[in-house]
């Protein structure tokens, strides 16, 4: 691994691994590989971007790494732990605390308001109801949205409301952060704006990113670049 | 196991939201939860209507009063005995000689014997045929709480019990049908030939429902009637006891006493509170069957509480998909959709409670009718429990989607 130059992050330890994982797809009588035995590292405060083309299985593997998935074969460890071993609850509880997500069509409750939306992590965790509100605020303001407490997503812009889903993927303090295409609904300034962001969230708050894009520009701005293509890595590199 | 998050109230309130986002659908959905609440309370308020009502009826009777009667008229359970067996057709008719000899084995109460005939009553209007026609004492009236009211005349005295005067003390029913117009006191009615006077008009008893109607009876002095019969049978025997204390011991007292005359079948002693628990019985039974036959159009309505929340959750498949997606986990999702199916039928046993409610005010005007606590918490109850039983399924559903599924689901 060639460790980019750039980086003002020292990477730590290991907090996510892949180990020859396999995702097949079934319909019917035709299986399909959507991965091809896929192994990866991500280290503690590593900004790595996934790339590659359609279809490639970006998807595929960011689902599968933000435990929404799980693959045919294979094994992945987050933390050291064997994510195989755990029951939906368990898993739940992870992606509820360890995990942000945030999704390419941002994904808000219609009809709710950006502080309900952004505070909708919290009551599924044990963080006391007296802090939510607080908590909600605090998030929206880190991603400028203050003044857009009480507007429901019809009544906020593509940026601002991705800027809610990533509020929401931060609410909970996680460790690590993945997203999946997040500006591909947005235009070029929108999705500079999140891709700030991102920046300050892995520089300043030191925690580990792993972004999909098919657009190289924005891949190289990561301290790491995973090309994946046929379901399988093919580069991995600056 | 861990606490339940979210809480309840934050689920609730999410709940509620929900539902209010589909007023009209959710209006129908609880339509047959509604239809089938109402029914109930309908069909057991006028149930529990009519058990207040006859109850009155009897406490006029007077809770002192003991009934002989000839035949076995309860089965062993507290029932009335529905076997047409001999014991009820090998009918003793008690005998004068019986009242003589009772009267003189039990001390400190009231008996008076009782005769019955069917007759043809003439009035200057009318006839009617086939009347129950009771012969009595001059006690009857008072130990049966008969009495005229002021103004209705009086009962027949002694004098004219024991010279067999031709007098006659009439049911409201029976007055008002020989004399439509105006008032039958002191008016003339022809019984059986005998040329009799109408001394007194008892107020309108109304009648128990099955037993017979005290306002078509005519009372004349016993004699008349032993006269009518061609023999001095007598059908019954009304005992009074001076306080309701001695009523139990009394019981047993006489029923020793015919012990010694009669078979243990071939008559019964018993009171007006025993009476009234069999009818009680009677009419428990029929309220709870009638209730049962309404409780269908709940499962009815719950099945409409299923269908509706599984097309909500396949609304919702991709909320599913987030909120499983951010954290939550599979029965936080769970009872989610439980809640709101539970919300969903109650809401609908709700609007039923009231809906019954006020119908049953307004049969109430024409026929007794009265809500009871306990079929409203019932109702409730049973509401509550079609949202979980027809909630449980749509909700495991929702709780078992793959939360990556559920996202792509359009
Ligand atoms: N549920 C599924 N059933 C069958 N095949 C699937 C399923 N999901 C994905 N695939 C297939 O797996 C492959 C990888 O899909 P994936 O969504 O991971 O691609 P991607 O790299 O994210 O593409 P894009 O850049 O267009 O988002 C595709 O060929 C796709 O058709
Ligand atoms: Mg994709």
């Amino acid at each position: 691994m060639i460790k980019s130059p750039s980086s003002k992050n020292k990477p730590g330890n290991v907090v996510l691994e892949l180990r020859q994982v396999v995702k097949t797809y079934t319909s019917g009588n035709t299986t399909f590989n959507a991965l091809n035995g896929v192994s990866l590292q991500i280290r503690e405060g590593e900004f790595v971007s996934i790339t590659g083309p359609s279809g490639s299985g970006k998807s595929t593997l960011m689902h599968i790494i933000g435990l929404l998935d799980t693959p045919t074969s294979g094994d992945v460890l987050l933390q050291d732990r064997n994510i195989s071993r755990l029951n939906e609850t368990q898993l739940a509880q992870i992606r509820n605390v360890t995990l942000g997500f945030v999704f390419q069509q941002f994904n808000l409750l219609a009809k709710t308001s950006a502080l309900e939306n952004v505070e909708l992590p919290l009551i599924y965790s044990d963080v006391p109801r007296s802090k939510h509100d607080s908590l909600g605020i605090e998030m929206l303001t880190k991603v400028g949205l203050q003044d857009k407490l009480r507007n429901t997503p019809a009544q906020l812009s593509g940026g601002q409301q991705q800027r809610v889903a990533i509020a929401r993927a931060l609410i909970n303090d996680p460790k690590i952060i993945l997203a999946d295409e997040p500006t591909g609904n947005l235009d070029s300034k929108s999705g500079k704006d999140v891709m700030e962001l991102f920046h300050h969230l892995n520089e300043v708050e030191k925690r580990t990113i792993v972004l999909v894009t098919h657009d190289m520009d924005l891949a190289r701005q990561a301290n790491r670049i995973i090309i994946i293509k046929d379901g399988q890595i093919n580069i991995e590199n600056v | 196991m861990f606490n339940l998050k979210p809480s309840i109230d934050v689920l609730v309130k999410s709940s509620i939201r929900s539902i209010l986002k589909n007023k009209s659908r959710t209006i129908l959905t609880s339509l047959g939860i509604i239809i089938g609440v109402t029914s109930v309370i309908l069909l057991t308020s006028i149930g529990n209507g009519l058990k207040v009502y006859i109850n009155q009826q009897f406490e006029s009777l007077g809770a002192n009063t003991i009934f002989v009667s000839p035949g076995k008229i309860f089965n062993d359970k507290g029932g009335f005995n529905s076997q047409s067996g001999a014991s009820r057709f090998i009918a003793t008719t008690f005998s004068l000689t019986d009242v003589a000899e009772l009267k003189r084995a039990i001390r400190g109460v009231t008996i008076v014997p009782v005769a019955a005939s069917a007759v043809d009553i003439k009035s200057s209007k009318t006839t009617k045929t086939n009347s129950s026609i009771v012969g009595t004492t001059y006690q009857y009236g008072a130990s049966a709480n008969y009495v005229p009211s002021n103004g209705n005349g009086r009962w027949f005295t002694k004098d004219e019990e024991d010279k067999k005067a031709d007098v006659v003390v009439l049911g409201n029913g029976i007055a008002n049908d020989l004399f439509p117009t105006g008032s039958a006191l002191g008016k003339r009615i022809i019984i059986k030939s005998k040329n009799m006077k109408v001394v007194g008009v008892i107020d309108k008893k109304g009648s128990s429902f099955g037993g017979p109607d005290v306002d078509q009876y005519a009372f004349v002095p016993i004699g008349i009637v032993f006269e009518f019969n061609g023999n001095q049978n007598v059908n019954q025997m009304l005992i009074k006891t001076s306080n309701k204390d001695l009523v139990a011991q009394t019981k047993i007292d006489v029923t020793k006493f015919f012990l010694k005359k009669f078979d243990k079948d071939a008559f019964t002693v018993f009171d007006s509170s025993q009476l009234l628990s069999s009818i009680n019985s009677i009419i428990s039974t029929l309220t709870i069957g009638l209730a049962g036959i309404a409780a269908i159009s709940l499962v009815v309505g719950g099945i409409g509480i299923m269908n509706i929340m599984l097309v909500t959750v396949s609304e919702r498949t991709k909320e599913i998909g987030l909120r499983k997606a951010i954290g939550a986990y599979p029965r936080a999702i769970l009872v989610q959709f439980l809640i709101e199916a539970i919300i969903l039928s109650c809401l609908g046993g709700g609007v039923g409670i009231i809906l019954g409610w006020l119908g049953s005010l307004a049969i109430n005007n024409f026929f007794p009718a009265q809500v009871t606590f306990s079929s409203v918490a019932i109702a409730f109850g049973v509401s509550a429990a079609v949202g979980i039983i027809f909630g449980v399924a749509p909700a495991s559903k929702a709780s078992k989607l793959s939360p990556i599924e559920a996202l792509r689901y359009e």
